[in-house]
Order: structure tokens, then sequence, then C-alpha cells
């Protein structure tokens, strides 16, 4: 039988739910030995961007269990922190009244921001949820070997936000 | 005037007040409650006061409140001393000369004159006007007001509010008199008690019972209120009472105050009232005055006043804590009960608060006794309740009827019904707190437990007809954007529940809510309901209940095929027609490629929209003329004319050719996918031509000899040249379409032999089984079904039927056989057991019969047929019908009466409808509805069998060409998306460029009808009646349209 | 007047409690767990929050914090149906305002983030409101944010019940309520405040806070000013 696949991603996030992952200690060895770790459905972060969005739908169409991991990709939580604010007065407050050399809002080679950001399930059908920030690398650990056995995990009561 | 010390100065200003309201002189009162003035009652009473003074005439003018019939506003009663008093209705100051003239020789002006009243129940008092005028109608024998109790509403519009003398006149302040003088306080409570009085204002809590509470709570002050904060949209009837008759809120409410021990009222009334507010402040002033209110009333050792507080408007300070909050000076934010206001009320002390109608049943029960009241209502809820009756009837106003009356009542028989040509849905009672209760449930009496079970409830007495043009979801969405905007913001349930119920709700109407949101609404409603601080949360959530609970097809209709029936979400419809079309042909693009010159542009958009736009241009029922705005103006823009012109022009001219290879070009790229079509009529030829187009091998299987199905075999020649469906079909023919006729499946070919050899199969049957009706002699010869009757005409095997036909129904083919029969040389009668306006058939078809000779014999059910002694029809036996109660579809149904008539005759031809074959449909193996019909997937169209699809009249009953159609175009692209797993359809017809920028003007001209042969000429052979458009008159029609799709 | 004792039944269990108790007290001191945010001991019960509800034999839900007790009562403090209701109330709060609990000075010591977890509530199933709403800085030592303000008006009762200031009120309605001080001024410029800072203490969340304090720094004195409350027999 060949191995599951999991994968993971990170969207707009701050990378701290994946140190979380890696926070597992040996524990990561035991998931080493039971998936092949590919891409995704583990997802950190909020949507926040055309990419994050395409990303995001990718993820979805060829993933079966999708995880919503870190309270970025649960609440939208600090990256939401932007959404009073339009997007085009964000980027000249920050790219031009802001800027010390080159006042300009960049254009090429980035995406372009969506005018909120928000969570995963605004836009997919999410299976779990793990929030937290980050969340406990334990309660990872709890889903992640529920998960891969083949169990409905029994979600631990986990710190919101 | 002095102060009423004793009986004898009582019995002394009640004969001085009869003398004004029954003067030796004629009267003249005017409706002049605000819906009165609305319509321009004032001006009619300046200019009656003006011509009075003017001439010097001896005639007592009043102002008086208002009768209820807001439709006929503004109204005036006239009275001539011995006469009975007749109402005028729909009266302009332009009419008064009119009216005084006449009145002046001792006549009522006949045009404005609308019922009489000979003798008046003030419930206190009996007057009587006089007998005579027989040629108008008593006013109990309208419609409006029949069955109507009044009780509450027993001095509204026939005394004047402004003058206390004439309702002591009309026995008012008797109650209380007899109360301070006779009886004990607990006496009248327990009175109160037995007549199973409940609160007017919705709760529905037993008056008697509040009472007993705060009689019996011990405090040196103790308050009454009435609670006139009437809020609800669409509800009026609390305005109105106040307007019309202040003296008979306050008799009861200083009733109260004795019985209870309160020693100060108060009167909570919306600033938004004026004239209430202008009414009541004046009859309070009478009332001190008279010595009715303040010190030692009428003599007695009773102290009691009245204080009036205007509210600021907020509809949460009709419920009691919050209004007591807001009596004292707080924001209107409604406490936790307990203590209840009878503990702890206003400014801690016990209190009681009815609603404004609640206290109007005081003094007549006082009078009358409790057996009088429970004898009027149902056993559970007695008296009346006074009903405003709006929305989408005939007949609007205030309406006051015994409680436990059915709906029906009030929608059918008082209302009027709806508006010509639409059926009403749905009755919302008790505005934002209420629900909807759908026309199936008409037959509901009304009364507080039979509405709540259906999750509705009383409420304070709004009641709200809606028809087809309304939206549920929309009705949701307004009533919770309406108890959104007045929750206090006290509660997280309602404060913020509603908040994101209204998104979900916008998203709804918007076209992206998703089936869990319909989920998480359900519970979140359910929540509200249950958590909520106060009455306005508890009951919020009640008009998306109740509406998910009984249009639920509509919340799946905005959510899954993002389609708005009602045309009332804009997001969801191109355009009024558009929506109501079921093939949803982008009416205004023809319309605007027309006006522009650019015929073969048109043809080809109406015909990717339409692939059979010549017949339905002849043949279709038209719904988009009953939505078309520009009947608003005129008349509708004559759409199916135009796009019948359009196609004219094309397909039997030389533009075919040119026209049918663009539209063959048009083919997507070979998909490698087969679909078989099984039925070769308007719904498998419609399925057949876009799935061609989607670049599918498409094969139809049909078991007559030509294409066209009802189309061909059972509409006459004269309404669609075969000619004309020839030349349609020969395009979807270009199209790769591949015919296989004689082929009738489940005998030539099966439907396993059809699994294997199609990616999938689509089931346009149709209903071509006649139904039969179990009626004596049906065995006779010359007795035969509508459809093979037309068939064999259609086939070209005249029958020989004799000389005179009686065709029994009153749909198409009813009047198509008539029709056929005339052009036999027969005489032809139509038989049908409801009204003409019943009739189902198209009006202009049943206009023409007429016009061609056939005769009709209205409320008529066939009986049995008598034959001749060799089997041959003599006579159809029918039976008289009468109409009887409304049925579901809001027709009244007919009931068979014993009076039978003989209609001699050769032939009776039977249309009475069509269903499936149900021998087919059976040995299909599909799951079936009772009717035989196929079970089909609303949203998918599929049947229980994988990969077969099912449409048209196999899956809806016998409908019609258009219906059928919308059916075929919607499994094309049902079961392409299932095929090629992504969506299609939407591009295939794109790609014009025309105008989108609003006409400038448009043409004024009527609407334009298409000529027709005259009746001699057409019923001597089988030409074609209507002609069709000419160029001029279809370009100039298409300039006719206002455009609705434009928008922002 | 000694209140008569009565007994009651809660979750099946014999209870006694004096007449006049709260069904939430006399749950509480029996050692069962209602949830509450707009309750504080000592001030007097609102019924805003609606988290306290419990269910009558009837299967009528009523706030526990506003019914009193009576003879031979009996209630049921959870169930399904109750457990979801709550969840759903503490997901609306969390959509309403703008709650970002990692940049919080209350992370970790809220009420209402911990009843979030302790009610399972994992995700939110309502669309997140971001509303726009202004920040106080004004008042010299307290902030005032409105983001992260839940309206239970335990501020606007301590305020006006144990110090007597009635600085803050409620204004507006709906969706659209907000606490304001005095007439609407900022804090800072309201002159009957007294500067106690009673409101800060006895805010659940973190709307109301100590300046100088960073994430997850601000600690609560709540049950000092319930003691406070008490001595003064505000909620009597």
């Amino acid at each position: 039988m060949s191995k599951l696949k999991l994968a993971t991603v990170w969207l707009d996030g701050c990378s701290g739910c994946h140190m979380s992952l890696l926070d597992l200690d040996e524990g990561i060895l035991t998931v080493a030995q039971q998936a092949d770790l590919v891409y995704s459905p583990l997802v950190e972060g909020a949507v926040s961007s055309q990419e994050d969005l395409s990303k995001l739908q990718t993820i979805r169409a060829r993933t079966r269990l999708l995880v919503s991991l870190g309270d970025c990709a649960v609440t939208a939580n600090v990256p939401a922190m932007r959404n009073t604010i339009p997007v085009q007065k964000l980027l000249q407050f920050i790219y031009v009244a802001g800027a010390d050399v080159h006042p300009a809002v960049p254009t090429q080679g980035v995406p372009a921001l969506l005018p909120q950001a928000r969570p995963l399930h605004d836009y997919v059908k999410v299976d779990y949820y793990l929030p937290g920030c980050p969340p406990r690398p334990d309660a990872i650990l709890a889903l992640l070997s529920a998960l891969l056995e083949g169990r409905a995990p029994k979600m631990p009561a986990v710190k919101f936000g | 005037m002095s102060r009423i010390e004793d009986i004898g100065i009582f019995n002394a200003m009640r004969e001085a007040g009869l003398a004004k309201v029954l003067p030796a002189m004629p009267r003249i009162a005017v409706g002049m409650g605000t819906c009165g003035r609305g319509n321009g009652a004032e001006g009619v009473y300046q200019a009656l006061a003006h011509a009075i003074d003017r001439d010097g005439l001896d005639i007592q003018l009043a102002a008086v409140g208002c009768f209820g019939a807001c439709s006929e506003e503004p109204l005036v009663n006239v009275w001539l001393p011995g006469q009975p008093m007749v109402i005028l209705r729909r009266v302009q100051a332009s009419d008064v000369e009119r009216i005084l003239t006449d009145l002046s020789r001792g006549r009522i002006t006949p045009d404005l004159a609308w019922c009489k009243i000979e003798e008046w129940d003030h419930i206190t008092a009996h007057l009587r006007y006089g007998v005579g005028f027989p040629e108008l109608p008593l006013w109990s024998e309208l419609p409006f007001f029949s069955g109507q109790k009044k009780i509450v509403l027993r001095n509204c519009g026939l005394i004047a509010p402004d003058d206390i003398d004439e309702y002591i006149a009309v026995g008012g302040y008797q109650a209380l008199y007899k109360v301070l003088i006779d009886s004990k306080p607990e006496s009248v409570i327990e009175q109160i008690k037995a007549s199973k009085l409940r609160g007017r204002g919705g709760a529905g809590y037993a008056t008697g019972i509040k009472w007993e509470f705060l009689a019996k709570a011990k405090d040196d002050r103790k308050y009454i209120i009435c609670n006139a904060d009437e809020g609800d949209p669409g509800a009026y009837m609390n305005r109105n009472e106040i307007e019309s008759d202040p003296h008979g809120l306050l008799e009861g409410m200083i009733i109260g105050g004795y019985v209870t021990g309160a020693s100060q009222g108060i009167v909570y009334v919306r600033h938004e009232y004026p004239l209430a507010v202008h009414k009541l402040t004046r009859a309070l002033e009478q009332a001190r005055e008279y010595g009715i209110l303040g010190a030692n009333i009428l003599g007695r050792p009773f102290h009691f006043d009245i204080d009036m507080v205007e509210g600021a408007g907020a509809f949460v300070c009709g419920e009691e804590t919050a209004l007591i909050a807001s009596l004292e000076g707080f924001s209107g934010r409604p406490r936790p009960r307990p203590p209840y206001p009878a503990q702890k009320g206003l400014a801690g002390k016990p209190t009681n608060i009815n609603n404004v109608e609640t206290w109007y049943n005081i003094a007549p029960i006082v009078l009358k006794g409790p057996a009088w009241f429970t004898e009027i209502g149902s056993t559970k809820s007695a008296g009346t309740k006074v009903f405003s009756l709006v929305g989408k009837v005939q007949n609007t106003g205030l309406v006051e009827m015994p409680l436990g009356t059915p709906l029906t009542k009030f929608v059918y028989d008082i209302g009027g019904g709806a508006a010509q040509g639409r059926t009403v849905k749905a009755v919302q009672t008790g505005g934002p707190s209420g629900g909807c209760i759908p026309h199936e449930m008409f037959d509901t009496p009304v009364d507080y437990e039979t509405l709540g079970q259906l999750g509705s409830i009383m409420g304070s007495g709004g009641m709200v007809v809606m028809d087809e043009d309304n939206c549920m979801v929309d009705i949701a969405r307004y009533f919770i954007e309406f108890t959104h905007s007045e929750s206090c913001g006290k509660c997280v349930p309602c404060r913020v529940g509603l908040d994101q119920a209204l998104e979900i709700l916008n998203g709804f109407t918007k076209g992206t809510g998703t089936v869990a949101q319909l989920t998480l609404l359900n519970e979140l409603g359910r929540m509200i309901r249950d958590t909520s601080l106060c009455g306005l949360g508890q009951t919020a959530p009640n008009p998306v209940l109740t509406t998910m609970r009984h249009f639920r097809h509509e919340f799946d209709d905005h959510i899954i095929a993002r389609r708005c029936r009602a045309g009332v979400c804009h997001s969801l419809a191109l355009s009024p027609c558009e929506n109501s079309c079921p093939l949803h042909m982008n009416i205004p693009r023809f319309l605007d490629l027309l006006k522009e010159g650019r015929v073969d542009d048109a043809f080809e958009a109406v015909f990717l929209d339409n692939p059979l736009p010549a017949s339905t241009g002849r043949v279709c029922q038209h719904p988009c003329d009953d939505r078309c705005r520009r009947q608003t103006v005129d008349a509708p823009v004559n759409m199916r004319e135009v796009h019948r012109f359009i196609a004219d022009a094309v397909l039997l001219t030389d533009r075919f050719e040119p026209l049918a290879a663009r539209i063959a070009a048009r083919k997507k790229a070979p998909t490698g996918k087969s679909v078989a079509v099984v039925g070769a009529g308007p719904t498998g030829l419609t399925a057949a031509f876009y799935l061609a187009l989607l670049g599918h091998e498409v094969t139809v299987f049909e078991n007559k000899a030509e294409a066209g199905g009802m189309l061909r075999y059972a509409i006459p020649e004269y309404r669609l040249p075969k000619r004309v469906l020839a030349q349609e079909v020969e395009l979807i023919r270009r199209l790769g379409v591949k015919f296989q006729f004689g082929a009738g499946v489940g005998s030539a070919v099966t439907l396993n032999e059809l699994d294997e050899g199609f990616d999938a199969v689509f089931l346009a049957i149709g209903t071509w089984k006649e139904s039969w009706v179990y009626l004596p002699g049906t065995e006779l010869k010359g007795v035969l079904p509508a459809l093979p009757f037309l068939e064999s005409v259609a086939t070209g095997t005249n029958p020989a039927l004799g000389r005179r036909m009686t065709v029994i129904g009153g749909g198409n083919a009813a009047v198509d056989s008539a029709r056929t029969a005339v052009r036999m040389g027969m005489e032809a009668t139509i038989v049908y057991r409801r009204e003409r306006k019943d009739m189902p058939a198209i009006k202009e078809e049943v206009d023409a019969a007429e016009q061609e000779g056939v005769k009709f014999l209205f409320l008529a059910a066939p009986h049995r047929i008598v034959g001749d002694a060799r089997g041959n029809v003599k006579a159809l036996e029918i039976a008289k019908t009468r109409l009887g109660q409304y049925d579901a579809s809001g027709r009244r149904k007919p009931v068979v009466t014993a009076e039978i008539v003989r209609l001699d005759c050769d032939a009776v031809v039977l249309a009475v409808g069509e269903t499936v074959d149900l021998d087919f449909a059976r040995a299909s193996g599909l799951t079936l509805h009772e009717a035989g019909t196929f079970v089909v997937d609303r949203f998918t169209m599929e049947t229980s069998r994988p990969n077969f699809f099912a449409g048209g009249d196999a899956i809806s009953g016998a409908s019609n060409v258009s219906n059928a159609m919308g059916f075929g175009k919607k499994a094309a692209r049902k079961i392409d998306e299932r095929l090629m797993g992504v969506k299609r359809f939407a591009g295939i017809s794109g790609g014009f460029e025309y105008s989108m920028e609003p006409p400038e003007t448009t043409s004024t001209s009527p609407r334009h009808r298409s000529a027709e042969l005259t009746s001699a000429v057409r019923v001597k052979g089988e030409d074609e009646v209507m002609v069709g458009l000419t160029e001029a008159d279809a370009a100039d029609e298409a300039c006719r349209c206002l455009r609705c799709d434009i928008r922002g | 007047m000694p209140q008569k004792k009565i007994s009651i039944r809660i979750d099946g269990v014999l209870v006694a409690t004096l007449e006049g108790t709260t069904i939430l007290e006399a749950a509480r001191d029996a050692g069962r767990r209602v949830p509450s945010l707009c309750h504080m001991d000592g001030l007097k019960d609102v019924g805003a929050c609606r988290l306290c509800i419990v269910a009558l034999p009837n299967g009528r839900l009523v706030p526990a914090c506003t019914t009193p007790v009576q003879e031979g009562l009996a209630v049921i403090t959870n169930s399904p149906e109750i457990a979801a209701y709550r969840r759903m109330i503490v997901e609306l709060l969390l959509v309403e305002r703008n709650h970002v609990c990692s940049v919080c000075v209350s992370n970790g010591h809220c009420e209402l983030q911990s009843l979030a977890s302790s009610l399972g509530v994992n995700s939110v199933r309502f669309r997140y409101h971001y509303p726009i709403l202004p920040l106080d800085l004004s008042q010299e030592r307290f902030v005032l944010d409105h983001n992260r303000c839940i309206l239970c008006s335990r501020c606007i009762r301590v305020c006006a019940e144990v110090e007597g200031a009635h600085v803050w009120d409620m204004m507006g309605r709906g969706i659209h309520s907000r606490v304001i001080g005095e007439l609407d001024k900022p804090w800072g410029e309201a002159a009957s405040c007294t500067n106690c800072g009673k409101c800060v203490q006895a805010c659940p969340t973190g709307a109301m806070a100590e300046k100088g304090w960073a994430v997850e720094e601000m600690v609560k004195r709540t049950a000092q000013v319930a003691g406070a409350a008490f001595r003064k027999g505000v909620s009597l």
C-alpha cells in the first residue's frame, strides 16, 4: 500500500504554525514514516491575495481532507486587521507615504490583494479546524496521527485565539 | 357645558347628542381619518362647508372617522331624515355641487352611492336611520363587509370623534356609569374573565387575569397603560380606532382604572400618528370638562386621570418593559421579566398594559355581558379582531371579523381575491413578528392557537396578501431587515443574530448563498427565537422560519438554481420578461437588434434562445405579457408577435440558407459523446438542438412519422401551419441531429439498448394518453377524446361526426377542437364547469372561437351522454353548477346542482386533459409520481436511473409548449454538465453587440396587434388566422420596450 | 426578614437554596458550571448575553441570571440544544467586532476567549464583520478599544452601581450600539470619571485595559471589584 500523502501550505501567515509543526520533536519522525510529505492539505494563513485563493482552490480540488491550521487560517486573525482599510489606501500608505526610496505601489510580479483577508472556509469546504496562534504541537500531532491512521480525530479543547 | 353629576344630567346630554347624530335636517358626514385625508377628504369637506355656507343650506356637516374601506376612500355619509344613511364612495371635491343639488331634490347621486345603512348596532345603543332607496344594497350585502361584526369599530366612521356628545348619544359612557353606580370592581373583573377576552396586542394573554393581578397588588400608586405604539409595517387599526372614536378607548381605560384600583392611566401613542394624537388630546379635554376624568368622576368618589405620552417611534417600545423604560425617560430597551409589570412596572409600581383594541372591548362586555361576547368567535378565542387587510387583493381596508374565521373568507370573499390573471400565494399575518401562511392552508381559522401552530402569530392584526409577484425569500429578508434595524441591541441573539441572518438572506437574494447557509440560517433562527430577551427577538425569526418551512422551494431556487421566479431579486434576473419566459429568452436583446434593423442578427439571437421561435411565436401562452413593465404605461410589448415576425422573416424566405449555415457554424467541436433523445416534441427538439450545438452526437427517437409532437399533431393548421414547423425542424436537423421516426421506445428500441448505445438518454415522451371521465355513455359512437380527434384532422383523415359537436373542457385542446369542428362545417358548443374567466385556454383563442360562432355553456358539468338505438350519440345531459368555496388555486369550486339540461348533439369530444402513457412509464422501471410522471431531481433533471434524464410534460404533467421547451433547454444544459464536467452552456448564445444605453425615447404607439382573417373567411378553410405583424409594426413594437435589462 | 429555605432540582439533583436567589447563583453554589458573560457577582443582572440559558421541564429556555428560584423548580443546565445555542452565541460575538486574540492585552485572561474554548468553538460559521470602530486613548491611565467590546454593560453597571459615577452608558441601537462616556465624550474629557478603574477590572475582554501592558499581560481583578460591590450591597 502506498503511503498517504501529506502536504502543507502557507498562505498569508507568519510561518509560526509551521514552526509549531516542526516542534513535534520526535513525533515528526512517526508522521514521516506514515506519510509522504508532498504539498498540502494543512493550510496555514488567511486568504489575502488572488494567489492565495487560487492556491487554496487547487489544494481543495486535489485533497481529500483539508485542515485549517492556526488562527490565521481559521479566523484570518492578524492579516484581517487590515480589513477595515480599503486596499488602495493601504498600499498607498505603506508603499508611497511610508516609503523611504522608490515610492510606488508594486504591481509587477506580485499577486493582487483581495479586498479583505478571509478565513479559508469562506471560500472552500474545510474538514478540520485546528485553531491556536500557533496551535500547540501536541494538538497538531494528535490530529495528524488520527488522520493518518484513518480515525476521526477527537478534537482537543484548544485555546481559541 | 356642565359636569355630569347624576343620571338626569346624563340622560339630558344623551338626548342632546342624539339631536346631533340624527338631526331634523339632512346630515353629511365626511370620513376624515388619515386614509380619507390622504385621498382628498379635506378638500371635499371644505367644498361642502363652502357651498353650505354660501347657499345658506340647512344641512348639518360633520367630520367623522373612517368606516374601514380604504380602497374606496374618501367616503361620505349622506342622511336625509327618515331615510337610510347612504355611503358615497370615491368622492372628490368636484362632486360636491352635484351631491348638494341631488340632495336638495331628495335624491342621492347614483354614480357615487355605494351602499346604505338602515339601522346600526352601536352595541351600546341601536340607531334607526330609516328605510328606503330599494335600488341600493345594504352595507352588509357588499362582499367587503360580509360577515364583519363591528364591536371595536362600532362607532368608527359614524360619529364625530371631536364631539363627546355624539359618543354619549350612541350609548357612550353608559358602561362606565353602570360600573361606577352598580358594580363592585371584583364582579367586573369576573365578567371580563368570563368573557375570555384576550389581549389584542398579539400575545393573547387573558385580560381578566391580568387585571386581577393588578387589582390584588397592594401599593399606594398603580398604573394602567394603553399601548398605542403600533409599528408593524402594514398595520394601522389602532391609529384608525383612536382617530375615529377616541372616547371608546378612554371609557375602557377608566373602567379598567376603577376596577383595578389604579389612579393614573397613560396612553403611549406613536408620535407618527399626529391625527390620533390630536383627537385624543381633544377627547381628554372634553372628558375632563364633563367630569368623566379627574376627581369625582360622574359624581362618584373615584379619581382617575389619563395622560398621553408620545413615543418616538421605536418598534421595540411596543414591548411592555421597553415601553415602561421609555416612559421613565430611559432609552427603550426591554428589561427581563420577572419581575412582571403587575409586580414592578412603571416607576417600580404595579402596572397593567393593554393594547388599544383590548380597551375598546371593555364597554361592550360590561353592558352586554360575557355570554354575549363568548358567543362571538371561536371557543378559545372569543370576540372579534380588527385586521388591516392589505397587499395583493382587490379590496383593502380595516376588517373586523369574529375570531376563528377562515383565511379564505378574508382573502377571497372580503378581499375579492387577487387581481385578474394572478393567484394569491400566501398571507403574512402578524407583521414582522408573524409568519407566512401558504394558500394551501387558507382554510385555517384565524385564532391565536391555530396561527401559532403554523409558526405565525395573530399579532396586532396585520394581514398582508401576496401573489406570485412576491418573492418569499425577499419577504423574509425584508422583515429581518426591519427587525434588524429595530433591535435595541441589548441581547446578543437579537443584536448579532439578526445581523447575521440579514447578511445570509441578502446573499440569497443576490445569488451568492449556499445550502450550508440555509441550514445555518434555520439553526440561527431557532436560536434567536428560543433565547432572545424580549418578544421582538423571540418572534423576529418567524417570517424566516415559516417561509423556509412553507416555501423551501423558493429558497432552493435562489440558492441552487440562482433564480427568483417572482422576478423581485434583481441580481437573479435579466429583466422581468426574461425571468418569466420558461426558455429565458433574452427578449430585450432581440428587440434591440430588430430596432437597429439587424434582422439577421435578431434571428440568430432568437433561434439560439429558442429553437422553435415561429411556432412559439404563434401558440405560446406568453407569460411575458403579464410581467412587462410597459403595461404600467399602456399595454405590454407584444414580444411574442415580434419574435414570430423575426422568425418568419427568415424561415420562410431566401435568408434561410445563409442563416442556417451561420447557426450551424456555431456548433462546438465534437465531444465524442452521444445522447439519445426520446420524443420529437417541443421538449425533445429543444434538448436535441442545444446538445448538438454543444458538439454532442444526438439521435432523436420518435414513434410518429414526423417531428413536432403536439405542435404537429394537436395544434390545428389555422393556428400553426405545418410548413412553418417543418422549417424549424429542418434547421435543427442542419446541426446534425439525427431522427429515427416510427421508432417507438419500448417497442422498436428498448431502454437498455439506449443505455448501452449512448452516454446519456433524455426522455421527453410527453403526455399522449387522454384523461377519461367516468361518465355514463362514453362507450357510444361519436364520443372521442380531443387528442385523437385533432390528430386525425392533422393527418388529413377527417372523421365524419355529424352536424353538432359538444366539447367538454376549458383548455386549449377544447377550444382547438371546437374551432376545428366549425371548420368542418359543424356547430360546436363548449361546456365548462367553471366561469369563462377561469378557463385555462389562451384568452385570445377563446375570443376567436366566439367570433367564429362557437357557443359556450359555463357552469355546466357533464352528467351523462345519451345514445340512440344504434349506439350513436344523441345528446349530452349536463348538470348546472354553482360556485362554492375557493379552492387552492384561488378559483371557486363548482358544485353540481340538481338542475339538468339536455343538449342535443351528434358528437362529444372530451378535452379534459392528458396524462403520461402509464404503460410505458411503468415498464421503464424508473421511479414515478402517483400521476405517472417521472420523478426527477428538480435541479439536475436526473431520473432514478443513472444517465437517464427526463423533462417536459413527462415530468410536469400536461402543460404548454414553452414550459415543455424550458425543460428541454435546462435538460440539455444539465446533461452537458454531467457529460463534460464543466459548465459550458452560458457561452453558447452570446456574441452580439447591441445598445446597452437606456433609450432616450420609446415609441408612444399603443400595442401593435397582428392582423387577422375575418371570421367569415377563416371558418371556410384552414388558412392561418393570425397574419402576423407587418415589418413597420414589428419595428415600432420593438421601440416600445422600456429596456428594464439596463440598470445602474 | 430572613429568607425562606426552599429546595429545587438542578440537573436532577436536589439542591437547598434560599428564596429570592437566582437560578445562576443556586446552580453555581451547587457546583454546576453555567457559563455567563454579562453577569458579574455584585452587579444587578440584565440578562443580555443569554449564555446562562437553562431549560425548564416544559423545554422553555430561561436566563439563569435573572430568573428567581421557586419551591419545586427543576432546571437542566446543559443539553445538546443548549450547548449548540451557547456555542452559536459565542460565535456571533466573535464575528460582531474585531477580536484578534494574538495581539490582545487580555489574551489568555479573556472571558470570551476561554468561553469559546470551553464551549468547543474551533471555527466560526458566520461571516466576520470587520466593522470600523474607534480606539479611545484619551484617558491618562486606561484605554477603551471598541473592537474588543461585547456590549455586556458590566462597565456601565459597575460605574453606576458601585462607584456611583455613571460615566458610561449605551448609545445607538441594534448592531450599532456602542458604549459611550458621558454624552459621547472622549474618556479623557469625561469630567465625571473618578479614575477608579473599576470599569477596566469589570471588563471581561480586552476592550478596557490599563495602559502600559503588552499582549497577554493584562490580568483583570474582577473579584476585588465584586467584593467592593457586595460590601455596598448593590445587587440586593
